[in-house]
C-alpha cells in the first residue's frame, strides 16, 4: 500500500487520444484515420501507414477527476503533463497540456513521438501536478491505465503478440537454427519480443497450422496449438525469471517490458495467494537459493498449462471426438 | 380589429342559433322581409343605425355585430350531446383504437408530436412549437373547472359506467379515474399545444382536419407525401391517456372557417356503452353548441368561444399563431408509475413527501421521450431551422412546480445530434481523423419500377453519417434510419463488427432527409412510406408495397441495409490486418500477452495469507513515518508470521528500505524481532509502527511510503 505525505485527488485522470497525424520525410503531414487508435484498447498503432514517417503528433484530451479546481483545494498552480515513456529505449518525453477553458476539468494538447526514439511500445500517461504544502511539482492525480503507443503495430491492439516465423531450419540464413533441423518448432526468447520459429522443413506442419478446415484435422490443429503454446509459455517464463535485474539487497526488480507481462500473467499460478512482487521474490529465492527450485517446476508447468488454456481446448477436442464417433456409428 | 366574417352568412347563422326566421327579424326591425333577405344573400348591408337595432334584436351589443368574430351568445347554450344507442341494440360503438394503447405519456408524446410535425406550416420555414403542460388542479380551481365542463351533466354517465365497471376493462379504468378525482380531490390536466401548425380547419362534419380529429376515429388526413400519418390511429392516444376519456380542444386556424380563426372549441368524451335515465348511449359524446340544423337540434358542434370561456376551460392559447391545443382531462401514465415503482420508491423520500411526485415523474418522462424520439426533428444547423421545438412545464393550481424546460436533443442523443448538425452545416468529412468529426458516405437505393415491372426506375443516393459515440450513451453501434420527417423509423445494430471497434453512432438519411437536390428524392420518399407499417417502426414488406410495386420490392430495402452496414464498417472499423500471419490464426491468438489491468491480480487458493487491509500514515514531529495498519486474517489455517516492510517508492531502481524505530502490536498479534505473529482464531489484527529517521535517505515530506507484509523466509 502506498501513502503520500500530502493531499491528493483520489480518482484517476481519464485520458483520450483524439487524433494522430504523421510527419513524413518530405515534411508533409498525414492525418491517420481514427481507426489507428482505439479507445477501448487504449492503444495507438503508428505503424498503420508503414515505416516511412519521422514523427507522430498525438492529440490528447484529459479529464481531471472532480475536485481538481475546487476553490478550497489544498493545492495551487495545477499543471497537467502528458508523459510518454519507453521501457526499452529509456526515452521519456513530456508535453504540457492546456486547460480547454478556465475552471474546466478538460485539458487538451498534443505530444510528439519521434520515430527514432522508439523500437516498439511506449506507455503514455498523464499527470496532474501542483504546488502542495509549498512544494511544487507534486503529482495529485494520474491516469490509472496508461495508453500504449506502438511505433510498429498496424493495428491498435493492446495485447502484445509474440513473433512467429516460418522458416526451413536446414536452409535458413539463421545458422543457429540448423542444429535443430529435427525439431518442428523452437522458441527464442532472447530477442526484443520472444519469437517462435516454425520449421517449414517438417512437411505438412505449416499447412496444418494455416488450415481452416473442420473435422479431425481441426482437432489435431487445436491440439498442436495448445502443445506449442504450453512450450512457449514455459520457455518465456524461464527466460523471464532467469534474466532479472537484481537490487543491491539481492531482491529482484520487476521488469517493465514483455518479461514483466509474462511474469504478471503467470506468477499468480506459480505462487498463489500473494502479490506478484512477493511471488517474484519467492521464485527468485528458490531459483538462486539452495532448495525449492525443483519443486517449483510443477507449479511452473501448471502455470503454462493454465496460460495455454489446455484444459479448455482439450475438453472441446474430446467432446468433438466423441460426437464424431457417434456420427460414424449411427 | 380582427377580420370578421361577412355580414350575410354571419347573420344567417345567428338567426339559426336564436331560432328566428328572416320574417320575424324583419318584423322586429319594422322592415320588409326582402331587405333582410338582401343582407343574407350579400346583396346589401344594413345602415349603421339598423345595425344597432339588429344587435338589440339578437340580444347582443353593437360591437359583436360590427366585428362578427364571435357568435352572439343568444343561441342555444353550450352542452353535451351523447350519441344515442342504436335501435337495433348493436353495441359496436366505442373507440377501438383508444383501448389498444396503454396510457403512457411517452406514446402520447410520440403520436402528438408526429401529428404536429405533419401539420407544420411549411411556407415560413419556421419550426412547429409543441408545448406540454402538466397542470394539477385541487380545491376551488378543481371545482371551477368541473363547473366549466358541466360536470353535473356528465355525472350520471360516469355513474352508469362505474356501475358496470366490473364487466368492462374500460369501465374499470374510468371508474378508477373518477374515484381518484373525488377521493384525492385532484385532477391532472395534460395540455398539448402546437404553434405554427395548421389548426383544425374545415367543416364540422365534412372532410377536413376538424372532422378527422373530432368526428372520425381511424381516418387519417395527411398534409404531404412525407407525412408520418397524421390524425390517424395515433390521435386515439389522446383519449387513451385520459382516465376520464375526455379531451377538450381549442384551435386557432391557419385559414378561416366561417370567417374566423381564433378559439374554435369542442370537447369529445369516449365512454363505453351505457344506459342513463332509460336512454341508451352508444359511446362518444361532444361538448359544444347544439346545431339547430340537426334533428331536434341535439347534435353539438364546435363553437367560437369568447376569451373568458376559453380561460375557464384552461384552453387559453399564447398569441394568435395557428395551431391546436388538446386538453387531456385526468391524464394518467400507467407505464410511468410502473417505472417509478422499479426505483423502489426512493424518489418519495427525496422530495420530502411532496405529493407532486407523479406529475414530476410525468414531466421527466415526457422530456426524455421527446428527446429520444424527436432529436432529429429538433436539430437544426447552418441556415436550416429545426422542424420542431418542444418544451414541457408543470403547474399546480396555476403555480409553477417545474419551470418550462426546452427539450435539448443533445441531451438524449449527443453524438447523433452532432452528426446531423454537421450535415446541415456542411462540415462532414470523407474519413474520420479526429474524434468528434462526422464522416459521410453515400449509399445507393435502387428504386424498382412501379406496377410489378422488372428493372430499376432510378438510383437514389441515401446518406450515412457516422461519428464516435459519447461516453454517456447506451445502445452503441446502431444506425438510426430516417426519411423526410426525421423520425427514427428503425434502429439497427451493425452486425459482425471486428473486435475492438470503438463505439460509434450512425444515422441513415434517405429521401427528403438527404436534401431536395438529390436524384429521385420524391420517389424514394414515396417508396419508403409505402414500406412503413402503421407503427412506423420498420421498412419492409407491406400490402401497399406489393400492390404498387411488386412482391420482391422490399428486397431493395434489404439491399440498402447491407450497403449501409458495409459503409459503416468501412468508416468505423479498422481494416483487418493485411495478409495472414505465419503460423496461422489459431496459434497467433494463443500467443498474445494480454496486458490487461486484470493481469497480476492474485489467484486465491482458499488457504490465503494475512494481508494489509487498512493503512493510515502520517509524518511525525521528528520526520518519521508513523503508520497504523490493519491486517485481514484468513480463517481456519495456521498463519505464517509476516514481516512488515516499509520502503520508499521510486520511479526506477530498487526501493530504499526504511528501518523500524518502533513496532508494536495493538490487537490480535504479537511483535517479535520485527515479525508479526498472529493470535489464532481472530479475524483481524492491528499494529502500529514508526520508522527510524536515521534510515531515511531524503526528507520525509518528499517521500512516498510503501508498506508491505512479507512472509518470513522458509515457506
Amino acid at each position: 500500500m502506498k501513502i503520500y505525505p500530502y493531499k491528493r485527488l483520489n480518482r484517476p485522470i481519464a485520458l483520450r487520444v483524439t487524433s494522430v497525424s504523421l510527419r513524413l520525410p518530405d515534411g508533409t503531414r498525414d492525418p491517420l484515420d481514427i481507426s489507428a487508435f482505439s479507445t477501448q484498447q487504449q492503444t495507438v498503432a503508428l505503424g498503420v501507414a508503414g515505416d516511412a514517417w519521422v514523427s507522430a503528433r498525438i492529440g490528447l484530451s484529459a479529464t481531471l477527476p472532480p475536485g481538481s479546481t475546487a476553490a478550497d483545494a489544498p493545492w495551487s498552480d495545477v499543471r497537467v503533463l502528458a508523459v510518454l515513456s519507453d521501457g526499452e529505449t529509456n526515452v521519456r518525453t513530456s508535453a504540457r497540456l492546456r486547460q480547454s477553458a478556465p475552471e474546466s476539468k478538460d485539458w487538451i494538447g498534443d505530444i510528439d513521438v519521434l520515430r527514432d526514439d522508439h523500437v516498439g511500445r511506449a506507455s503514455l500517461e498523464v499527470y496532474a501536478v501542483a504546488t502542495v504544502d509549498d512544494v511544487a511539482g507534486r503529482s495529485i492525480a494520474e491516469t490509472d491505465t496508461p495508453w500504449v503507443v506502438d511505433a510498429m503495430a498496424n493495428e491498435p491492439l493492446r495485447g502484445l503478440a509474440l513473433d512467429i516465423q516460418q522458416v526451413d531450419f536446414r536452409k535458413s540464413s539463421r545458422e543457429w537454427l540448423r542444429p535443430y533441423a529435427d525439431a518442428p518448432w523452437i522458441v527464442d526468447a532472447s530477442g526484443r519480443v520472444p519469437t517462435v520459429y516454425v520449421n517449414s522443413a517438417v512437411e505438412g506442419l505449416a499447412e496444418l497450422l494455416g488450415s481452416r478446415s473442420g473435422g479431425i484435422e481441426n482437432k489435431v490443429h487445436e491440439l498442436l496449438v495448445t502443445q506449442m503454446a504450453t512450450d512457449v509459455w514455459t520457455a518465456v517464463f524461464h527466460s523471464a525469471v532467469g534474466d532479472l535485474e537484481i537490487e543491491p539487497d539481492g531482491s529482484p526488480v520487476f521488469p517493465t517490458d514483455w518479461q514483466g507481462e509474462v511474469l504478471r500473467e503467470m506468477l499468480p499460478y506459480v505462487v498463489p495467494d500473494v502479490h506478484v512482487e512477493e511471488a517474484l521474490r519467492t521464485v527468485h529465492r528458490r531459483r538462486t537459493g539452495d532448495a525449492g527450485w525443483v519443486e517449483l517446476q510443477t507449479r511452473i508447468h501448471f502455470a503454462a498449462i493454465r496460460r495455454a488454456e489446455v484444459t479448455k481446448s482439450l475438453a472441446g477436442i474430446l467432446r468433438g471426438l466423441v460426437q464424431m464417433n457417434q456420427g460414424t456409428e449411427s | 380589429m380582427e377580420t370578421g366574417e361577412e355580414f350575410g352568412p354571419w347573420l344567417a347563422r345567428q338567426l339559426k342559433l336564436t331560432g328566428k326566421s328572416q320574417a320575424e327579424l324583419a318584423e322586429e326591425l319594422g322592415l320588409t322581409r326582402a331587405a333582410v333577405s338582401a343582407w343574407i344573400t350579400k346583396r346589401s348591408i344594413p345602415r349603421p343605425t339598423v345595425m344597432q337595432e339588429i344587435a338589440r334584436a339578437l340580444g347582443t351589443d353593437i360591437g359583436t355585430v360590427h366585428s362578427r368574430t364571435t357568435d352572439t351568445q343568444a343561441g342555444l347554450p353550450v352542452t353535451w350531446y351523447h350519441r344515442p344507442g342504436y335501435p337495433d341494440g348493436g353495441r359496436d360503438g366505442g373507440n377501438a383504437a383508444a383501448f389498444a394503447f396503454e396510457p403512457d405519456v411517452q406514446v402520447l408524446a410520440r403520436e402528438t408530436c408526429q401529428n404536429s410535425l405533419d401539420e407544420r406550416i411549411r411556407e415560413n420555414g419556421r419550426p412547429v412549437r409543441v408545448r406540454y403542460t402538466i397542470h394539477e388542479l385541487t380545491g376551488e380551481k378543481l371545482a371551477a373547472f368541473r363547473q366549466a365542463i358541466l360536470w353535473d351533466e356528465l355525472q350520471p354517465h360516469y355513474a352508469a359506467v362505474s356501475a358496470n365497471a366490473a364487466h368492462q376493462k374500460v369501465g374499470r379504468v374510468i371508474d378508477a379515474g373518477v374515484r381518484d378525482m373525488f377521493e384525492n380531490g385532484r385532477l391532472v390536466l395534460l395540455r398539448v399545444d402546437d404553434y405554427n401548425a395548421s389548426g383544425l380547419t374545415g367543416d364540422d362534419y365534412d372532410d377536413g382536419r376538424f372532422a378527422a380529429v373530432v368526428r372520425r376515429q381511424l381516418e387519417s388526413l395527411k398534409s404531404g407525401s412525407s407525412a408520418g400519418g397524421s390524425y390517424g390511429l395515433g390521435k386515439a392516444t389522446l383519449w387513451a391517456t385520459s382516465a376520464l376519456g375526455l379531451v377538450l380542444i381549442n384551435s386557432t386556424l391557419s385559414e378561416p372557417h366561417e370567417g374566423r380563426t381564433e378559439r374554435r372549441v369542442i370537447g369529445r368524451l369516449e365512454l363505453p356503452w351505457r344506459t342513463v335515465d332509460g336512454r341508451t348511449c352508444a359511446g362518444p359524446a361532444w361538448f359544444g353548441r347544439p346545431d339547430p340544423e340537426s334533428p331536434a337540434a341535439e347534435v353539438t358542434r364546435s363553437f367560437w368561444a369568447n376569451p373568458e370561456t376559453v380561460a375557464s376551460l384552461h384552453l387559453t392559447r399564447d398569441g394568435d399563431d395557428p395551431g391546436t391545443s388538446f386538453l387531456i382531462v385526468g391524464a394518467q401514465d400507467v407505464a410511468g408509475l410502473a417505472d417509478d415503482d422499479a426505483d423502489g420508491g426512493k424518489s418519495d423520500s427525496e422530495e420530502n413527501g411532496d405529493d407532486t411526485r407523479d406529475i414530476r415523474a410525468m414531466h421527466r418522462r415526457l422530456v426524455a421521450a421527446l428527446g429520444r424520439d424527436f432529436w432529429a426533428a429538433m436539430t437544426g444547423g447552418g441556415n436550416r431551422e429545426p422542424l420542431l421545438e418542444t418544451s414541457v412545464r408543470t403547474l399546480r393550481n396555476d403555480e409553477i412546480v417545474l419551470e418550462e424546460e426546452r427539450v435539448d436533443p443533445a441531451n438524449e442523443e449527443p453524438s447523433r445530434t452532432r452528426a446531423l448538425r454537421a450535415h446541415f452545416e456542411g462540415t462532414t468529412v470523407e474519413r474520420l481523423t479526429e474524434s468528434g468529426q462526422v464522416a459521410h458516405r453515400f449509399v445507393p437505393l435502387d428504386l424498382p419500377l412501379s406496377g410489378g415491372g422488372r428493372g430499376t426506375h432510378g438510383r437514389h443516393q441515401a446518406l450515412v453519417l457516422i461519428t464516435a459515440a459519447e461516453e454517456s450513451e447506451e445502445e452503441l453501434n446502431q444506425v438510426h434510419y430516417m426519411r423526410g420527417n426525421l423520425m427514427t423509423v428503425k434502429k439497427a445494430r451493425v452486425p459482425n463488427l471486428p473486435l475492438g471497434t470503438d463505439p460509434f453512432q450512425a444515422v441513415l438519411l434517405v429521401g427528403r432527409a438527404v436534401g431536395d437536390s438529390v436524384p429521385f428524392v420524391n420517389e424514394a420518399e414515396e417508396f419508403l412510406r409505402a414500406a412503413e407499417p402503421p407503427e412506423h417502426d420498420r421498412w419492409g414488406q407491406t400490402d401497399e408495397l406489393t400492390l404498387r410495386w411488386s412482391h420482391s420490392a422490399f428486397r431493395r430495402i434489404n439491399r440498402l441495409t447491407t450497403e449501409v452496414n458495409s459503409a459503416v464498417k468501412d468508416l468505423a472499423a479498422r481494416p483487418k490486418s493485411a495478409g495472414r500471419r505465419p503460423g496461422g490464426e489459431k496459434l497467433g491468438k494463443a500467443l498474445v500477452l494480454k496486458q490487461s489491468p486484470a493481469a497480476g491480480s492474485r489467484v486465491r487458493t482458499g488457504t490465503g495469507r494475512p494481508d494489509l487491509q487498512e493503512l493510515s500514515a502520517e509524518i511525525g514531529p521528528a520526520g518519521e513515518w508513523r503508520v497504523t495498519a490493519e491486517v485481514k486474517l484468513p480463517r481456519g489455517v495456521e498463519l505464517p508470521a509476516m514481516r512488515p516492510v516499509a520502503e520508499l517508492d521510486v520511479r526506477s531502481g530498487p526501493r530504499p528500505r526504511l528501518a523500524w524505530a518502533e513496532l508494536e502490536a495493538v490487537d490480535g498479534c504479537e511483535v517479535e524481532d520485527g515479525v508479526l505473529r498472529f493470535v489464532p482464531g481472530v479475524g483481524r489484527a492491528t499494529f502500529r509502527g514508526s520508522t527510524d529517521v536515521e534510515s531515511h535517505p531524503v526528507r520525509t515530506t518528499l517521500t512516498r511510503l510503501v508498506l508491505e507484509l512479507r512472509a518470513e523466509k522458509g515457506d
